[in-house]
């Protein structure tokens, strides 16, 4: 079903000027000038997403315990032994979440990739050949989009095994449409722009083409929607594994939810057991959702413009020199 | 082209997709690993028992006839038989989602009335408290996974306020006296609160940006300028300018998430044990309880594809435009 | 002699910037405009000049600031900020836009947006002001039925016509016309200057014509501002600006003009008009202007009397200073 959507807009406005001189435009310069991109939410986005990224390499040095042994009692509460308190199985909580973010963000970006990957080659085809070829990979997108994805997800993880490589393919299949359509709109509109029609009257190659003139431009779009499919992944992953479909011998956050909930963690009054892996999660996909909107607003910057303000229009006094005329 | 002839289109264009849906069903669910049967598993299900399921699924028929019989059934409302017990699938269904439906209804208008509400007024005092604390707030719980949510509710609300934390209804009501019609309503409603709760403030988090962005993007535009010169006020203009033209992007994006609940509810009916439709996906997909999970996947599949439509349908309502297209 | 109608007395604005800093878009304009007078406001695009006359009218964006004084009829309507403005917007100064074709609101009737402001200033209601409504459509050639049409369904002359008949919908004493010939092609142009003309004596409007095009306010107005880098730095009749300028930037704007069936080669100003966001020392025009002497680069020039009724800002129309040189 195709939704009216807004058109893809020059990200700055040097390309639309670039546009009309013919010339190719310095569009990733720009794009990382923009102001935007140095919002606080970004910044908070940027700076949380590398904590993660830094606790889930350095795991295993960061972990007090090993997260598999138990070293205290059954739902301990948080003590000075155990900052988290302990799980079901009296494994330290501290240690499990910091071992949980390594699966957790690793399904998160492969994830992504795959879905980037997908979408981005079906929509850069599509939008860039045009004619058959486009109708009929848009028709099989938007079939694959009336699908239900959770239901699906549960159904071939239910089926096809339970390994970490499943799952991230999995999700990956199931995610790419949004991007596909998004890419293909970008590439069509670059695609018209004056210097590619200028590099294809000079006999440049298709490859070339889309490898020089047309991908560059397309890229930020690109990296900015795989960022918010990132979040989509890692929630995907929760999902997947508080269903019990998960494999059972990796540690991540949605498992450790998974492990409160089958484990009594509420009858057990065990909050520390329930809201930490959550709370990470909310972060990361806090943190993605925000990057990936300032990226969205450094591309696409008309919605700055407000004729509205609550505030009244501000009337300063004259002083000095501007006072006489 | 006229608008009844886009609504032609469309409607044409939804059945068309509903054909193929149900095309892919079939094919999906014939491609599983293993015959529909071998995988069965239940307490009396002996080989000689699945020989006989398989005869009376006509299993041993060509794909072709299988097909053939498969839509018929359809066409006459019949969904099969479920494998566990042997009752036909369309009286299976039937409760879980009368327990469903107003449980999805509850949530999805509590997020739908919250989120216009807040994001109209982040729009309107832009860039002020109201509206930063409103995004975050929003996004904040847009990026909670919904059965951690719902893990919460259970572990600090329910207790506080005194509501159950599963089923649909109390087991111990009636034993005691006759309970009257509006005592089980009340206690029907009691169980749906805290499942809708969550549903809702997941779904409030989307619904409340999108209006916001929505609305901004239409304070931007150059006939919200003309009404602030005409005198009208910021209130006036939100109302008459503003929100009457960006329903047109909030009404098709909020139409088109509905078809896409199903990802919430079901992690939301497992952590509440609610007996709706999302409960019975997991349990008969463990079960491997086919006729159910095409038939549940089916449905909800028009679901998507019914609100799309719906989106299409409303677009061309709102917005005098579309027609000309 | 009676006082001018509007009275612009030393106007400032400047645009907040968002990397920090500010853009000082007006400096210090200064201008009468009498009953039923129609006066030009003409310079380079990005000079100031739509600037000013939204500040007139109080309608700049969020991020600006204002200085100086607005009488209307004596009254300084900029005083008190939003309060004192409002009730004067449309009822006594009205705008026609830049761009009338998104001046309208897309999802209302063209009937239904003249009508708003009279109802809400209540200079009329109901039927009688869809009938007034209709008869200001009669007046600018367009038939009172299309006043149900929507304004897509317009072509460009006609949803410029009906921005003007909405701008005179309470009767305005002053119109403020923003390039309301760009973007139409010539024959509409001359039909649309015709009909302000027109209007302007049958209503005793004073009328301010913002443009770029020279020869539309030859044939339109009486006298002529010409505006660079934020200032005025000419004023005078229109034949005298064309016949005896005073400043160079003048003379060279009239005869940059294309005479296409002139043998002249086309000229044109060299070099581009200085940044706002500095301070200027000197003449801001010196740059590119080919008469300049010692005192341009360094003493900024004030506007001078240099006949009845016509002020220049040029060193070249101080004798004491050509003196000296």
């Amino acid at each position: 079903m195709s939704v009216p959507s807004l058109p893809p807009t020059a990200f700055d406005e040097q390309a639309a000027v670039a546009d009309i001189a013919g010339i190719e435009p310095r569009g990733r310069m720009a794009f990382l000038r923009a102001p935007a991109l140095r919002r606080p939410s970004m910044l908070f986005g940027l700076g949380v997403v590398v904590f993660f990224v830094l606790v889930a390499i350095f795991a295993p040095l960061l972990e007090p315990y090993d997260p598999r042994a138990k070293t205290g009692a059954v739902y301990e509460a948080p003590s000075s032994a155990h900052w988290l308190g302990t799980d079901d199985g009296g494994a330290d909580m501290l240690s499990l979440v910091i071992a949980g973010s390594r699966v957790s963000l690793i399904v998160g970006f492969a994830a992504a990739l795959v879905a980037m990957l997908i979408g981005g080659t079906i929509g850069l085809w599509s939008g860039f050949y045009g004619g058959k070829s486009d109708t009929i990979l848009m028709r099989i997108t938007d079939y694959v989009l009336v699908i239900p994805d959770i239901p699906l997800m549960i159904i071939i993880a239910a089926l096809f095994g339970r390994s970490l490589t499943n799952i991230i393919l999995i999700i990956g299949i199931i995610y790419w449409t949004s991007t596909a359509r998004l890419i293909r709109a970008q590439t069509k509109s670059v695609r018209e722009r004056a210097y590619v029609t200028r590099a294809r009257a000079l006999g440049a190659r298709n490859q070339r083409l889309i490898g020089k003139h047309v991908l560059p431009q397309v890229m930020p779009l690109l990296i900015a929607n795989t960022v918010l499919t990132v979040a989509i992944a890692i929630f995907a992953e929760t999902y997947i594994t508080f269903l019990g479909l998960g494999d059972p011998s990796l540690i991540s956050w949605g498992r450790l939810i998974e492990n409160a909930f089958t484990g009594d963690a509420v009858l057990n009054d065990a909050w520390w057991a329930i809201v930490p892996p959550g709370v990470c999660v909310t972060l990361v996909i806090l943190a993605c959702t925000m990057i990936g909107m300032a990226m969205e607003d450094a591309l696409n910057p008309r919605l700055r413009v407000g004729h509205l303000s609550v505030r009244r229009f501000r009337l300063r006094p004259l002083k000095g020199a501007l006072e006489t005329e | 082209m006229r608008s009844a002839d886009y609504v032609i289109k469309r409607v044409f264009f939804a059945i068309v997709t509903v054909f193929v849906a149900i095309t892919l069903n079939f094919v999906l669910f014939r491609t599983l690993p293993g015959d529909a049967v071998d995988a069965l598993r239940c307490r009396q299900c002996s080989p000689a028992f699945k020989e006989l399921q398989r005869k009376e699924l006509g299993l041993d028929k060509s794909q072709w006839e299988q097909y053939r019989l498969y839509v018929t059934g359809l066409a006459t409302g019949d969904l099969g038989t479920s494998l566990r017990t042997q009752k036909s699938v369309r009286s299976e269904l039937w409760d879980p989602i009368k327990n469903t439906m107003p449980m999805i209804a509850l949530g999805t208008i509590f997020a739908i009335v919250l989120g216009t509400l807040t994001g109209v007024l982040a729009a309107w005092r832009r860039d002020t408290l109201v509206d930063k604390g409103g995004v975050w707030v929003s996004l904040g719980f847009y990026s909670m996974p919904t059965q951690w949510l719902g893990l919460l509710m259970v572990l600090f609300v329910a207790g506080a306020v005194g509501l159950p934390t599963s089923g649909i209804e109390t087991p111990t009501l009636g034993i005691l006296g006759d309970a009257s019609t509006w005592d089980v309503w009340v206690d029907r409603l009691k169980h749906m609160i805290l499942p809708a709760l969550t549903l809702g403030l997941v779904l409030y988090g989307d619904y409340a940006l999108i209006v916001r962005s929505a609305m901004l993007e239409t304070l931007g535009e150059d006939y919200v300028l003309t009404a602030r010169a005409k005198g009208l006020s910021n209130w006036s203009i939100v109302r008459k300018h503003g929100f009457r033209n960006a329903l047109l992007p909030i009404v098709t994006l909020i139409a088109l998430s509905l078809g896409f609940i199903i990802g919430g509810f079901i992690t939301i009916e497992y952590v509440f044990s609610y007996p709706g439709i999302g409960l019975e996906t997991v349990e008969a997909i463990d079960q491997r309880d086919w006729p159910i999970v095409q038939a549940i996947f089916l449905l909800l599949t028009f679901s998507v594809i019914f609100f799309n439509l719906l989106a299409d349908l409303l677009y061309v309502k709102l917005d005098p435009r579309v027609v000309e297209a | 002699m009676t006082a001018p109608l509007l009275q612009v007395e030393n106007l400032h604005v400047w645009f907040d910037l968002e990397g920090g800093g500010e853009l000082h878009a007006v400096q210090g304009v200064s201008f009468d405009l009498a009953e039923g007078e129609r006066v030009g406001l003409v310079g380079e695009s990005g000079c100031g000049k739509t600037t000013a006359i939204l500040a007139v009218m109080g309608l700049l964006p969020p991020s600006a600031s204002i200085a100086g004084k607005v009488f209307l009829d004596g009254e300084d309507i900029l005083a008190q900020g939003e309060e004192t403005m409002s009730p004067h917007r449309w009822v006594d100064v009205a705008m026609v836009f830049q761009g009338a074709m998104n001046a309208f609101n897309p999802v209302k009737t063209v009937g239904e947006q003249i009508v708003e402001p009279m109802e809400l200033h209540g200079t009329a209601s109901g039927k009688q002001a869809r009938q007034q409504a209709g008869e200001l459509l009669e007046r600018v050639g367009i038939p009172a039925a299309r006043a149900s049409s929507y304004p897509h369904q317009f072509s460009g002359g006609m949803r410029q016509r009906a921005a003007i008949a909405m701008a005179l919908a309470c009767t305005p004493k002053v119109l403020l016309a923003d390039e309301p010939t760009t973007a139409l092609d010539v024959m509409v142009q001359a039909q649309i200057l015709q009909l302000l003309v027109g209007l302007a004596a049958d209503f005793g409007l004073a009328l301010i014509l913002v443009t770029h095009d020279l020869p539309i306010v030859a044939q339109v107005c009486e006298r002529a501002a010409v505006m660079y880098a934020g200032e005025i730095v000419e004023l005078g009749p229109t034949d005298a600006l064309y016949h005896d300028p005073r400043h160079p930037y003048t003379r060279l704007l009239f005869a940059a003009t294309p005479d296409l069936y002139g043998e002249d080669a086309v000229v044109s100003i060299p070099g581009t008009p200085p940044r706002l966001d500095r301070e200027l020392t000197g003449c801001p025009f010196a740059p590119r202007c080919d008469s300049s002497f010692a005192p341009c680069a360094t003493v900024k020039p004030k506007l001078i009397s240099t006949a009845a009724d016509h002020t220049a800002a040029c060193h070249l129309n101080d004798p004491a200073l050509k003196a000296a040189s």
